[in-house]
């Protein structure tokens, strides 16, 4: 049981139309409520950035209350719409995260329910108290590392198939032919690739700038990585027109860029290249397990390969993925468990930050990390930092994520993001029936809304 | 280096006698950056406000921090100080330790823990704060008023009569509302429509209104004195202006309906003008009742009319117009009587609403001021008022009482006894409230002169028997059951929000009661403002009124927009959102979560001119500091004046430790 004398430290957030009004009509009406929480007011709960409460979070606090209008009373139309959808993702982040789901409590007041308001302070305190301190704080690990928590990938193993080398070598041709056509015609002025590198095993990007030069590109069962990345880098962007070969999983890469504006479709050209998956350390690379994509959703050229590749519809995938049974496992642990089960992942995280330099939707050049005023993420790899840093590469990335796995791939610590990612695409699949990198003409999920969107746990 | 001042207010008792102000002006004292602190018995009194302007001036202050009562209250009053002392007034702000502390907790410790916790959060807020000048907008001096009734015509009147032009809207095809139904009105019993429709001609006739009737408001976009509005004009399918009120459509017309005008208790046809001095007087085809608009179909109304004015064809129109203020007066509806289902309404056809009643006094009504009852037209002699029905009934109702219900029923039986003479008159009520100018006289009139017999109590159950509906009661004076067979059944139903209020008010981004009543901006110091600048109330649309209240709130909101109107030019709050220009990496998610379409794409060229890349820009005129734009920016490029990331940053992180300067006080 929590020390009798303990008391629940809670910040709300709160919008100044609807909550911090009825907030006041308690005051004027001289209801009593709990004394632990101290409201930030802002004007809209579209306002109020996950960061804060996770900043709120690192900084101690036992939880923390999000309230604002009643949707369709939104003093700006449609802010709390837009926050209805950001904190489910959010909150569902931290619950997979192990944070109790009572810390992180969502209300609807308006102006004129001053009594809902108290009931609100009151049940909220009640149940984190109930609750008591955390018990592990924000970034702590267990004494044990590597604890009995371990999900350990080994355990699925992914199916081992046989590439078929004259696919892949039909397929070379008929991409250096294609680079070739382009260079000559001037339509493009660079043609970025894959090419062989110096160590065996993995493929490097190549970037062609002569007809001649196109011998350099390589087609084979090791073009792992998204060339994507480098569409948005000022180097490439100063060479002038690309040309791009592109597996179904980079162009949606590319279908994201473009939804973003960040490529322009007109001095882009695609050389899809049907696949039938990638090798990763003498496996099949697990997200080619459940690819929909063998064949790019977009493309100006698709190399021609002799062998038939099985073309899925998008959206439809023959097999399961084996991280669901991960996530699942996960899912099943209490949360604290969980919660050491992640922190034990993020001590490991040396913010080198290659996740983010290979992540081909991180094209920003002044990332949040990187600001200092105010400095919402701490910058040294301790064990906060870790913590908040991962959140916010997460939540950046939460309805844009295209799961080419990039991320996992460069983790030198081996921090299983893809387990993150692939959670909160499978939210906002389920809850808002989007899926990035198909359709260049939607408005990203968590930039929209729907009136009707579920959000059963907002009180 | 932050100077900030800290000035703790007592307010009286309200504060300090649950809230240590000493003790949390030894804490502030002890904060970094505080320059100064203190405490005063009313830090908005004349000498509060002085003790803050020397301050400044004194202590060359580069902040100030009020901790006392809801900004809500005193933002304005504390800031215009702050201006006196010299200092921006944004550079001014409030901590809620009243409404949000003092008032509301008990605990004497923990109370004073909150506020100096709120006094630090503050100061580490005003500390980021940036001088900042209000940006100044046109005022277009036009108003509209929604809702055609006496609310919306008197406020239609005013500021027309004081110069401004008004757009007033009316959804039904007449202007007049509940008022034209009513027969006499309390407590002068003079006749309301002899009141009322001079009114509407004015109205009508007025050159400084546009009156729109048969129209719904459609959209509503901007902000106070530029707002942009969008009005269905819903086909009335007769040209108004060639319409020449001569009623031989109407003879021709096939279609008989039940009229609402009369609460169905008369009939009209698909073609018909709501009641005789309808405003317009011009006739409206109901296209719900009509055979078909088809000339094929019917068209007899087309071939009667000689003026040419019936027009088949017409099509919903849209009118846009630009206006500065809008006054909401939309009145109410009653509770739907059938779901007090004891009392049978709808069931016998001798229950009937105040409403309908009134149009049974009414001498433009179905039997033209004769009360007959409805079933066999006959006179009643006993007639039942039962009040109370669904007011004051959280069960079946709503908990409010609806406030003219004693006066109405009190006004209803002594009508009927003036034309029954030896009728008599029962009325069932569970208190009388006759609060008002001659309202409590009046009541007693009705008792006294009239021999109106008042039970108190409730009834319980009415069914019919031998043509007579017996009611049956308990009077709780006497604790006696009471059973009377009547005639006639009269229900003082309550007054409810108009339907369709939700809709209304979401387009105006207003706030609604729980019960869908328009919520004012403070219950008593604001009554007819709302929180949207620019937006009054007026009348029942606020909560259940009587005439003459309606038409004070009415001027008061009238008087308000004239206020406002009294300017060239706004001063609006400056807190808008900007872009960092060189780190925006032009993803445009900013734009796509903005509601008012004021993210613009910029292009940033080189010198050659050639586009190097695309960048946001925030139009700070219709920019409206919402913040949605902030936070979809994923590497912060958009910071919002006021609320900017760094001060939430200071007000968050200000809260730990808790027990910061505070002297040895707590243990938690």
């Amino acid at each position: 049981m929590p020390d009798e004398s303990w008391q629940p430290q809670i910040v709300a957030f709160v919008c100044q139309w609807c909550t911090y009004a009825g907030a006041d009509l308690a005051g004027t009406s001289r209801m009593k409520y709990a004394p632990n929480v101290r409201i930030v007011k802002l004007p809209c709960s579209g306002r109020i950035d996950p960061l804060f409460l996770v900043k709120a979070f690192e900084q101690g606090a036992d939880g923390v209350l999000v309230s604002g209008c009643h949707p369709g009373n939104c003093h700006y139309v449609s802010g709390n719409l837009l926050a209805r959808r950001r904190f489910t993702v959010f909150r569902e982040l931290l619950s997979f995260l192990g944070l109790e789901r009572e810390r992180l409590q969502f209300s609807w007041v308006s102006a004129a329910e001053a009594v809902k308001w108290t009931e609100v302070v009151d049940a909220v305190t009640e149940e984190i108290r109930r609750l008591g301190p955390r018990k592990l704080g924000w970034g702590e690990t267990l004494p044990s590392r590597g604890s009995r928590f371990q999900v350990a990938s080994s355990k699925v193993e992914p199916e081992t198939r046989n590439p078929k080398p004259k696919t892949l070598q039909a397929a070379e041709e008929s991409i250096r032919r294609i680079a070739r056509q382009l260079l000559e015609a001037n339509a493009v002025d660079v043609v970025v690739g894959y090419g062989n590198g110096t160590l065996s095993g993995v493929t490097t990007p190549v970037f062609v700038t002569q007809p001649d030069g196109v011998e350099q590109l390589v087609w084979n069962e090791r073009c792992l990585n998204n060339l994507s990345v480098y569409l948005t880098r000022d180097l490439v962007k100063r060479m002038g027109r690309v040309g791009i070969v592109a597996k179904g999983c980079d162009a949606k890469a590319l279908v994201a860029l473009l939804q973003e504006t960040q490529i322009n479709r007109d001095q882009l050209t695609i050389i899809g290249v049907p696949c039938e998956g990638m090798m990763q350390n003498g496996r099949l690379a697990v997200k080619c397990v459940t690819c929909d994509v063998h064949t790019p959703p977009i493309y100006d050229h698709l190399v021609k390969v002799g062998v038939g590749i099985e073309i899925l519809e998008i959206g439809e995938s023959g097999e399961a993925d084996p991280r669901d049974a991960e996530i699942a496992a996960l899912e099943a642990l209490t949360h604290q468990e969980r919660w050491a089960y992640w922190q034990e992942q993020f001590s490991r995280c040396i913010r080198c930050y290659a996740c983010r330099a290979v992540c081909p939707l991180c094209y920003c050049d002044t990332c949040i990390v990187e600001q200092t005023q105010p400095q919402w993420i701490p910058p040294a790899f301790d064990a906060k930092g870790n913590l908040s840093w991962n959140i916010v590469r997460a939540l950046h990335l939460a309805g844009r994520c295209i799961g080419c796995d990039e991320c996992t791939r460069a983790c030198p610590a081996n921090i299983r993001l893809d387990l993150i990612n692939r959670k909160l695409a499978l939210l906002i699949s389920d809850e808002y029936g989007y899926r990035s990198g198909y359709d260049a003409g939607v408005a990203p999920p968590l930039t929209t809304f729907r009136p009707e969107d579920r959000a059963e746990f907002i009180r | 280096m932050a100077r900030i001042g800290v000035f703790i207010c007592h307010c009286g008792e309200n504060i300090a006698g649950v809230v240590d102000v000493d003790a949390v002006t030894q804490a502030a004292a002890r904060l970094p950056g505080v320059a100064h602190a203190e405490h005063y018995r009313y830090m908005c009194s004349d000498p509060g406000q002085k003790l803050l302007i020397e301050a400044i001036k004194d202590k060359h202050l580069t902040g100030v921090v009020v901790a006392a009562c809801s900004p809500t209250m005193h933002e304005m009053t504390f800031r215009a100080a702050a201006v006196e002392g010299g200092l921006n007034p944004y550079l001014s702000e409030m901590s809620n330790i009243r409404e949000q502390c003092s008032w509301v907790h008990e605990d004497k410790v923990a109370a004073t823990v909150k506020a100096t916790d709120l006094v630090r959060l503050m100061v580490e807020k005003v500390k980021r704060n940036h001088a900042l000048q209000p940006i100044t907008v046109p005022v277009t001096k036009r108003a509209l008023v929604i809702g055609g009734g006496i609310a919306g015509i008197q406020t239609a009147l005013d500021l027309a009569n004081g110069g401004h032009e008004v757009i007033l809207v009316e959804r039904e095809p007449s202007i007049g509302g509940h008022m034209a139904q009513l027969s006499e009105t309390f407590p002068t019993l003079d006749c309301s429509q002899c009141i009322l429709t001079p009114r509407m001609v004015q109205v009508s006739r007025h050159p400084n209104i546009t009156l729109l009737t048969y129209s719904e408001v459609e959209e509503i976009s901007g902000y106070v004195g530029n707002f942009k509005v969008k009005i269905r004009r819903k086909p009335r399918y007769v040209i108004e202006d060639k319409c020449t009120n001569c009623g031989d459509c109407a003879v021709v017309c096939p279609q008989v309906v039940p009229n609402e005008f009369d609460g169905g208790l008369s009939w009209r046809r698909a073609i018909y003008i709501p009641f005789p001095q309808a405003v317009p007087a011009v006739y409206t085809l109901d296209e719900e009742s009509c055979l078909g608009l088809h000339p094929l179909v019917c068209e007899k109304c087309f071939q009667a009319c000689d003026a040419e004015a019936v027009d088949l064809d017409m099509k919903p129109e849209i009118v846009e117009a630009d206006v500065g203020a809008i006054v909401v007066a939309t009145g109410y509806d009653l509770f739907a009587a059938q779901q007090a289902r004891e009392l049978g309404w709808g069931k016998f056809p001798d229950v009937v609403t105040g409403l309908e009643f009134e149009r049974l006094l009414s001498a433009s009504g179905p039997t033209s001021g004769e009360v007959r009852r409805p079933s066999d037209g006959r006179v009643p002699k006993e007639v039942v008022f039962i009040q109370c029905v669904g007011s004051r009934d959280p069960e079946q109702g709503v908990p409010y009482c609806s406030k003219i219900c004693c006066m109405y029923t009190a006004k209803h039986a002594m009508l009927y006894k003036h034309k029954v003479p030896d009728g008599q008159a029962y009325v069932f009520y569970m208190d009388i409230r006759a609060g008002g100018k001659g309202y409590e006289e009046f009541v007693n009139r009705a008792v006294e002169e009239d021999r109106v017999l008042y039970v108190r109590g409730r009834v319980s159950r009415i069914f019919q028997e031998n043509g007579k509906l017996n009611v049956w009661g308990a009077d709780t004076l006497t604790g006696q059951a009471v059973e009377i067979a009547a005639d006639l059944v009269v229900l003082a139903t309550a007054m409810v929000a108009n339907t369709g209020h939700d809709v209304l008010a979401q387009q105006l981004r207003a706030i609604v009661d729980e019960h869908g009543f328009y919520q004012e901006a403070h219950p008593k110091l604001r009554p007819v403002e709302t929180l949207t600048a620019g937006l009054y109330l007026a009348g029942a649309v606020q909560a259940p009124k009587d005439i003459p209240e309606t038409v004070a709130q009415a001027s008061a909101a009238a008087s308000k927009v004239q206020a406002l109107f009294s300017r060239d030019e706004l001063e609006r709050e400056p807190v808008v959102a900007h872009v960092d220009e060189l780190t925006c990496e032009g993803c445009f998610d900013c734009e796509k979560v903005c509601p008012y379409g004021a993210i613009e794409r910029k292009e940033i060229r080189d010198r050659e001119g050639n586009l190097l890349r695309l960048v946001s820009s925030v139009n700070e005129g219709l920019c409206e500091g919402c913040g949605a734009c902030v936070v979809a920016c994923r590497n912060h490029s958009i910071e919002l004046e006021g609320f900017a990331d760094d001060q939430i940053y200071g007000e968050i992180v200000a809260l730990w430790p808790t027990t910061v300067g505070l002297p040895e006080l707590v243990d938690w």
